[in-house]
C-alpha cells in the first residue's frame, strides 16, 4: 500500500511551507519516524518524520517549492511496489483537511487566500515571458513583485529564479557557505581578491557570473573608505525577504482585523530591582544564568493571565478560544525582522527555569534554530524597547493573540513622599488588546494587577517555586 | 576520412544504389551527357547507359508523370528537376499523383520515386531560378521531404530515400553542391525524421536547414567567444519532422531561432515556431525569431541578391535580439 507523505500542518496560522531539503532521496529506503525532509514555514525550519516505512518511491514536490500545507509531497511504497498513475504526472495534490481535525480557521484562511490571489492576479499588466510565468505559477510567486530585466522591463525566467534565490539566501543561507559561481567568475574573483560571499549572483539560480564580479569590483574601487554599503540601497527597489513578507502579512492581518485599544501604566521598579539584586548570585549558582528584570516580567505576566484568562484567548470564528496553556512570547529583534519565541507555561515555571529558557530561546532566535512549535505556541507577547531608551510605545498584536505588553525604559523620577523628595525608579508599561475579546475595564484591571505584582515582588513571587 | 563535395556525395549514393538495384533509373533535363546542371549525375550515363540515365525534353510535367507511372509499375525512378522553381510545371504530378496514388489505390499502388531538386539564391539566376519554397512540400500530405545540409547527410539521406518505397522530395541546395565534407566510402543511411544536433549548447536553439546550418555554426562559434552557447539543430528531413528533438532542445534553452532560406511568411520557420509555441510554450524565455528570406521575389541585381539571402548577419542580429532576454 502506498503511503502519501504530506506537508504537515505546521501551526494554526501557517498556510504554506517550503521543502528546503529532501533528507531522503527518491528510491531510498525510509523507516517510519525517520526524518524525511526539512521544511521551512513562516520563519522556522523543522524536520518532518516519515509516516511509514518503505521506499520513498516518488518525490512530488521538489526542494524550494512553496506549497500549501497538506499537499502530498511524496509517496512511500513497499519494496518493488509500483505507484499509481496519478502520482506520476500532474500537479501536487492537496489533501482535504480531515473534518474536525483541522481548526476551521485554517480552512477559511486558506480559501480566503485563494480568492484573494485570484482577485489580485494582475492579469496582463505584468510583462513576462512564458517560462517566467510558468515558474511563478509553480512556486506561487506574485510576478508583480518582481522587476523584469528584459526589454521593456519584461520579466525573464532568471528574474523569477533570482527573486527566489534571493529570498532563500536571505533566510537560510548559512554565512560563509560557498557561493554558487561560474568557473570564470570564480577565477576572476580570486584574481581580484573579491570574496564571492559579498557578490550577489544574477546568473542561473543566483549563480555569481563574471559580470557580477566585475560589478562588485567596480563598486569596491569607487566606494570611499568607510562608506556604508547601505548607501547603495537608496533609489533601489528591493524585493521583500520571506521573513519580511511573513511579518507584513501577519501584522497587516492583525492591524486591519483586530481593533486595538491601548493602555499605559507607570510601575515603580525599585523593590523589584532590589529583590533581583538580592537573589541574582544565588540563582546564578543554582541555574547558571543571570536572572533579569525581564524574567520577573514574564513570570508576572504569566501569573496575571491566570487571573484574566481573556488575555490568553484568540478569536475562532464566532467563538473565543481560551488557550489551555499560558505561553509567553518574547519579541526578539533580528537584522532581517523579528521573531517571537514563547516560554511555555510561564505561570508555572520558576524564575530560574524561565531565565534559562529565555536565554536559550533568544540565542536560538538569532541563529535561526527555533522550532516551529517554539514560535507557534505563544499565547501572549511581551515586547521591550527599554534598551533603546524608549519611554513607552504601542504594539500591534501578534495574531491570533489577544494581548501584547510593551516595556519602556527604566526612568528615575523625583517624588515627594512624606514631605521628602525621593527618587523613584519607574518603567512605563503598555498593553494592547484585541477589543473584540477584551474590554477596556478588563485590560485595565489586568494591567493594575500586573503592576501590583511588580511593585510588591516579595509577596507576588515568594510562595512560588 | 576523405573529403568530397555535396554533389559528389549524392552522385556516389546514386551510383552505389544503381549498381545494387537495377530498378533505379534516372530522368531529367541534361542529366546524361552533360552530367546535370550541377554535375550531380556526372559519369552515370557512361556507367549505366541511356536506358537507365535518360535525358528528357524540357517537360517537367511529362517526365515527373512518367516517373510516377514507372514507379507504380515496378521501377524506382530518380528525377532531377533542375530548379525547385520548375516543380510548379509538374505540380499536379507531384501533389495529386506522386503524393496520393498510394492512398488513392487503397495501398495497392506504391510510388517509390525520388524527386531531386534544389533551392537557394546566390547565383545571379533571378526570380525564377533561385527560390526556396521547399516548405511548400512539407505542407503536402503524402510526401517525405529531405533537406541535406552537408555532404555526409546528403549521401546518408539519399541511401535512405532509395530504400524507401514511398515518394521522397529530395531537396538539395545549389550553393552547397561544391562544399566539401567528410564522407565515409562505405554505405550508410541516415534515418528520416531524425534531427541532428550539429552543435550542442544551452543558451539558444537554432533550428537551421540547408546553407543556414553552416552559417549558424559560424555565428555560434563566434558567439561562444562571448560565452554564449548556441545549439544548432538540423532536422535533416522537414517531413517527417523530428519534433521531439526540437522541443527537447527548446525546453533546454528556452530560446528559439529558426534559420531557413525560404521566405519567412508561411515558411518552414513559421511551422517550427508554431509547433514550439503550441507544445513548449511554458519553456519559452524569449520571443521566437525566424530568420529567412524577405517576402519578395529574389532580386537579379547582385548587391540586392546578396542583401536578400539570409546570412550570418541576420543570424547574429537574431541572436543579439534574443540575448536581450538572457
Amino acid at each position: 500500500m502506498a503511503t502519501e507523505v504530506v506537508l504537515p500542518m505546521l501551526g494554526i496560522t501557517v498556510e504554506k511551507g517550503k521543502i528546503l531539503k529532501w533528507i531522503k532521496s527518491e528510491g531510498e529506503r525510509v523507516e517510519k519516524g525517520e526524518s524525511i525532509f526539512e521544511v521551512e514555514a513562516d520563519k522556522v525550519t523543522t524536520e518532518v518524520e516519515s509516516p511509514a516505512s518503505g521506499i520513498l518511491k516518488k518525490i512530488l514536490v521538489p526542494e524550494n517549492l512553496e506549497v500549501p500545507v497538506l499537499t502530498v509531497v511524496g509517496v512511500i511504497t513497499a519494496e518493488g511496489e509500483e505507484i499509481q498513475e496519478k502520482y506520476v504526472a500532474g500537479k501536487p495534490e492537496i489533501v482535504e483537511p480531515f473534518k474536525g481535525a483541522a481548526p476551521e480557521v485554517l480552512v477559511s484562511a486558506a480559501s480566503a487566500e485563494v480568492s484573494e490571489t485570484m482577485a489580485s492576479e494582475p492579469s496582463g499588466s505584468v510583462r513576462a515571458v512564458p517560462a517566467a510565468r510558468k515558474v511563478a505559477r509553480e512556486y506561487g510567486i506574485d510576478l508583480s513583485l518582481i522587476s523584469g530585466s528584459g526589454p521593456g522591463g519584461t520579466i525573464l525566467k532568471k528574474d523569477v529564479e533570482n527573486y527566489m534565490a534571493l529570498e532563500r539566501a536571505e533566510i537560510t543561507a548559512p554565512k560563509g557557505k560557498e557561493r554558487r559561481a561560474t568557473p570564470l567568475a570564480r577565477r576572476l574573483a580570486e584574481k581580484e581578491g573579491i570574496p564571492l560571499e559579498n557578490v550577489s549572483g544574477t546568473g542561473h539560480h543566483g549563480r555569481v557570473t563574471k559580470m557580477d564580479v566585475l560589478k562588485a569590483s567596480e563598486k569596491g574601487k569607487t566606494a570611499l573608505p568607510g562608506e556604508a554599503p547601505a548607501e547603495t540601497l537608496f533609489g533601489k527597489t528591493i524585493p521583500m525577504s520571506r521573513m519580511r513578507r511573513v511579518i507584513a502579512r501577519r501584522i497587516s492581518q492583525s492591524a486591519f482585523t483586530a481593533p486595538h485599544i491601548y493602555f499605559f501604566t507607570d510601575v515603580e521598579m525599585g523593590r523589584l530591582i532590589q529583590l533581583r539584586d538580592e537573589i541574582v548570585s544565588e540563582y546564578e549558582d543554582q541555574f547558571g544564568v543571570r536572572i533579569s528584570i525581564n524574567d520577573f516580567i514574564i513570570k508576572a505576566v504569566g501569573l496575571t493571565i491566570r487571573e484574566y484568562p481573556m488575555l490568553n484567548a484568540s478569536l475562532d470564528g464566532e467563538n473565543i478560544r481560551i488557550n489551555p496553556e499560558i505561553n509567553v512570547g518574547l519579541a526578539v529583534a533580528l537584522e532581517e525582522g523579528l521573531i517571537v519565541p514563547a516560554i511555555p507555561r510561564a505561570d508555572r515555571y520558576g524564575l530560574g527555569d524561565i531565565a534559562r529558557m529565555r536565554v536559550d530561546l533568544v540565542e536560538r532566535s538569532r541563529n535561526g534554530k527555533l522550532t516551529i512549535e517554539e514560535i507557534e505556541r505563544g499565547t501572549f507577547t511581551i515586547s521591550s524597547l527599554a534598551q533603546f531608551g524608549i519611554t513607552y510605545f504601542t504594539a500591534i498584536l501578534n495574531p491570533p493573540q489577544s494581548g501584547i505588553l510593551t516595556v519602556g525604559k527604566l526612568d528615575e523620577k523625583l517624588s515627594l513622599i512624606n514631605g521628602e523628595v525621593r527618587t523613584k525608579q519607574v518603567t512605563r508599561f503598555g498593553l494592547s488588546v484585541d477589543h473584540r475579546i477584551v474590554d477596556g475595564a478588563v485590560a485595565a484591571a489586568f494591567l493594575q494587577a500586573f503592576k501590583g505584582k511588580l511593585e510588591s515582588p516579595s509577596s507576588a513571587f515568594i510562595q512560588l517555586t | 576520412m576523405r573529403e568530397i563535395t555535396y554533389a559528389q556525395a549524392i552522385n556516389e549514393a546514386l551510383r552505389e544504389n544503381m549498381r545494387r538495384n537495377s530498378r533505379i533509373i534516372l530522368m531529367g533535363e541534361d542529366i546524361g551527357r552533360y552530367g546535370g546542371i550541377f554535375q550531380v549525375t556526372a559519369g552515370l550515363l557512361d556507367e549505366f547507359g541511356p536506358e537507365r540515365v535518360i535525358d528528357t525534353p524540357i517537360s517537367e510535367a511529362g517526365f515527373v508523370g512518367t516517373c510516377v507511372g514507372a514507379a507504380m509499375t515496378g521501377l524506382h525512378p530518380v528525377a532531377e528537376v533542375m530548379f525547385i522553381d520548375f516543380t510548379t510545371c509538374a505540380m499536379d504530378m507531384i501533389v495529386n499523383q506522386m503524393a496520393k496514388m498510394h492512398y488513392m489505390s487503397g495501398g495497392r499502388g506504391k510510388v517509390p520515386f525520388v524527386l531531386r531538386t534544389n533551392i537557394g539564391a546566390g547565383r545571379g539566376a533571378a526570380a525564377q531560378h533561385s527560390q526556396s519554397f521547399h516548405s511548400f512540400f512539407m505542407h503536402i500530405s503524402g510526401l517525405k521531404v529531405a533537406t541535406p545540409a552537408t555532404p555526409y547527410d546528403a549521401k546518408g539521406l539519399m541511401n535512405t530515400a532509395l530504400a524507401d518505397e514511398n515518394p521522397v522530395m529530395f531537396i538539395e541546395h545549389k550553393k552547397l553542391f561544391i562544399t566539401k565534407g567528410h564522407v565515409p566510402e562505405e554505405s550508410y543511411s541516415i534515418p528520416f525524421g531524425k534531427a541532428d544536433i550539429k552543435r550542442e549548447g544551452n543558451d539558444i536553439t537554432i533550428v537551421a536547414t540547408h546553407a543556414l546550418v553552416q552559417k549558424s555554426l559560424n555565428v555560434a562559434e563566434e558567439m561562444s567567444q562571448e560565452g554564449i552557447n548556441i545549439e544548432i539543430l538540423d532536422p535533416r528531413t522537414i517531413s517527417p519532422l523530428d519534433k521531439e528533438a526540437i522541443l527537447n532542445s527548446v525546453k533546454k534553452t528556452g530560446k528559439l531561432i529558426t534559420a531557413d532560406e525560404g521566405c519567412v511568411t508561411g515558411g518552414f520557420g513559421s511551422e517550427i515556431a508554431a509547433t514550439v509555441a503550441q507544445e513548449a510554450f511554458d519553456y519559452l524565455e524569449a520571443p521566437i525569431i525566424r530568420v529567412g528570406s524577405p517576402d519578395t521575389p529574389v532580386p537579379f541585381s547582385p548587391p540586392l541578391e546578396q542583401f536578400y539571402i539570409p546570412g550570418e548577419d541576420n543570424i547574429r542580429e537574431a541572436v543579439n535580439k534574443i540575448l536581450e532576454y538572457q
